[in-house]
């Protein structure tokens, strides 16, 4: 489903992904690991198409398509998804009035007529039921005063109402207590379909209990420095990153 | 050079002597002091940000009376208690319809204002600068809505204010608003145009009895090319409201100066206001508050929004009496640049010299959020559209004053209209 080939990317003209080689087949769930500015954020930014992320070589090719001459949103269109590892707080700008023209942003690029208030309204609650938000919440400006927690489960009601092909989820399991954690993770395993894929970034193998992996890999110095089986997240979380890569 | 121009309007003078009954030795006395105190020149605190080209470099002529237009109007009420419509500065009756409004209401033109009672020409305000002097001296005609004691108007009132074919030409209007003891009004006020380098120089005064309220939209819609100087000056008495919220997207160069006086304990004044400044355009607002009284509150937000090498001033001046003890005042301004070639200036102004107050203000200039228009886009949303509704939700506070929610909405579709322009290269 998505490839990436040799990616060097420079940030403020600071080289920080430096050489990722990955590829994530429909129906996988893959993890990436690794320290503190190994380059995770910076590659799922970069995925999702964030300006100011400067590809210096190699390639990013989802479905066949040539990732990076698109625009974000365009990215958005062709099925990706990226859960912030922070949310960003938008003031006067409601939950409920954002997703509908996310959603129906989406639908236009795909040349289908917008969804309309009604249909949208029925769809959002039944998503918002499943993480457990109410509908009060999704009333409330985007983000704002919401705890750490309830930005998650509002990123995970996003990644419903899409419904994306390819999703990298960036620390979603970060600031949430444990019933959150369980929330967040059905959502993410609600998500889990042979015809998706699922990028886990993360810190802990905490969440990993919740969402199993199929394939782990190290990321450090901005590079995949090794990847296995489930296994990997154990002996990580075990030994730490410098035994291991 | 200011002599000169100034000695033109003195030459119009002649032309508009008995226009309005009892008003000509008002006339001759502010063209005198019009006289005397001279254009504002760059030294004006005042006019410090605003491009004083245009009033120096030759003066208007008075623009020609028209009965009509065709030219198109935007109406925000559906059904509104009344709409008033004022052609180059003259009404227009064709173009009006004055509902069952003067069933309830005191509804006269200011051509009609004083011809039972002279006396009434004493509420006619002269001025404080050479620009409200010469609104005063050339005025053409205005509305006097007067309404009495405990009326309520509950559909809003419609006043147009349109300008067309007067190229280098000026506009003075004056409108008096009269609110009674616990009256009430809702007024939608447009300033609109052709794209003529006309000059537009209304006037509106507003005088609210106690317990009145009197919810005001002001929108300066005017043509690219006009030069817009507005006076709003309000009197509050003892427990009256004043919720007025101006939208500024109009004209080359704006002005809009708001002098609220507060006379009476309880009254709470709302200045609120939008300015939109597409490329090249200049929007100066200046307020000034004045807390006479002890118990009073006021409130100001103001937005405003500068594209490329535009420019949006706001100076804020709220004064509290001695005497005005708990007075409660605040004012919010926030600047927006589209563009690194935008200005934006602020200069809030607090005088106080009674001790038990609650006063503050704040400031800020800023760009549009970049984590904010990437969380939008990451989600499918075009630039275009993210942006508008960063737009829409900055320009949001402002229009808070607004209660009523059609109302509301249509103003914000005003901006939203604004921001597909400017996406569509409309406004470059």
């Amino acid at each position: 489903m998505i490839k990436i080939d040799n990616l060097h990317v420079n940030v403020s003209d600071k080289e920080i992904i430096k050489g990722l080689n990955l590829e994530i087949n429909a129906g996988e769930v893959h993890a990436i690991m690794g320290p503190n500015g190994a380059g995770k954020s910076t590659l799922a930014s970069t995925i999702a198409g964030r300006e100011n992320y400067e590809v210096t070589s190699g390639s990013i090719t989802f479905d066949g398509k040539d990732l990076l001459e698109l625009e974000a949103h365009e990215r958005v269109g062709e099925g990706i998804f990226l859960g912030f590892q922070y949310p960003v707080e938008i003031p006067g700008v409601s939950n409920l009035n954002f997703m509908r023209t996310a959603l129906n942003g989406v639908r236009r690029y795909r040349g289908e007529d917008d969804m309309s208030a009604a249909e949208f309204m029925k769809l959002i609650r039944v998503k918002a039921a499943d993480l457990k938000m109410d509908m009060d919440m999704l009333k409330r400006f985007v983000n704002v005063g919401f705890s750490g927690g309830e930005k998650k489960r509002n990123e995970m009601v996003q990644m419903a109402v899409l419904d994306p092909k390819f999703a990298v989820l960036d620390e979603t399991d970060s600031g949430l207590d444990i019933d959150a954690l369980r929330t967040v993770s059905d959502g993410i395993n609600a998500q889990r379909r042979d015809d998706t894929a699922i990028l886990l970034i993360t810190h802990y193998q905490r969440l990993l209990d919740y969402v199993k992996p199929d394939f782990v890999h190290v990321l450090a110095n901005g590079k995949i420095v090794k990847s296995g089986g489930p296994e990997l997240a154990l002996e990580l979380e075990e030994k730490g990153y410098a035994d291991v890569a | 050079m200011t002599a000169t121009v100034l000695e033109t309007y003195q030459s119009q003078l002649e032309s508009v002597i008995g226009a309005i009954p009892c008003t000509d030795a008002l006339r001759r006395s502010a063209m005198d002091k019009a006289l005397t105190a001279g254009l504002p020149t760059p030294k004006d605190e005042d006019w410090r940000y605003s491009d004083l080209k245009p009033f120096r470099t030759g003066a208007f002529a008075l623009s020609k009376a028209a009965q009509t237009s065709d030219m198109p109007i935007q109406y925000f009420a559906d059904k509104p208690a009344a709409r008033l419509v004022f052609i180059n500065g003259q009404f227009s009756e064709e173009r009006s319809d004055l509902g069952t409004l003067s069933d309830s209401v005191r509804l006269k033109t200011l051509t009609n204002h004083c011809q039972v009672d002279t006396a009434r020409a004493d509420d006619l305000l002269e001025g404080v600068d050479a620009l409200d002097y010469l609104n005063t001296a050339l005025m053409r005609d205005g509305i006097v809505i007067s309404v009495p004691a405990g009326v309520h108007v509950t559909a809003p009132v419609e006043l147009i204010n349109l300008v067309t074919n007067s190229a280098k030409a000026a506009t003075h209007t004056r409108h008096l608003i009269e609110l009674g003891e616990n009256a009430s009004l809702t007024l939608i006020e447009q300033y609109v145009g052709d794209a003529t380098d006309y000059w537009s120089n209304p006037v509106m005064q507003v005088r609210m009895g106690e317990g009145a309220r009197f919810d005001h939209i002001r929108m300066q819609s005017e043509g690219s090319h006009a030069v817009h100087t507005g006076k709003l000056y309000v009197d509050l008495d003892a427990r009256a409201t004043y919720r007025g919220t101006s939208i500024m997207t109009g004209a080359a160069l704006s002005r809009l100066e708001i002098t609220a006086r507060i006379l009476g304990t309880g009254a709470h004044a709302d200045i609120n206001g939008a300015a939109l400044a597409a490329p090249g355009q200049s929007h100066d607002t200046i307020t000034r508050v004045d807390h006479r009284i002890p118990g009073a509150t006021s409130e100001q937000i103001y937005r405003t929004i500068a594209d490329k090498r535009a420019k949006s001033s706001f100076q804020g001046k709220i004064t509290v009496a001695v005497d005005a003890q708990e007075t409660a005042a605040d004012q919010s301004f926030k600047a927006l640049l589209l563009d690194r070639t935008g200005e934006a200036n602020a200069k809030p102004e607090l005088e106080i010299f009674a001790d038990d107050v609650k006063c503050s203000h704040g400031a800020t200039v800023g760009e549009l959020d970049t984590s904010a228009l990437f969380y939008l886009t990451s989600r499918g949303i075009d630039p275009d559209t993210a942006q508008q509704m960063l737009v829409e939700a900055f320009t949001g506070d402002a229009l808070i004053a607004v209660e009523d929610d059609d109302l509301r909405n249509a103003l914000m579709d005003n901006v939203s209209r604004w921001m597909q322009e400017r996406s569509k290269g409309g406004t470059q």
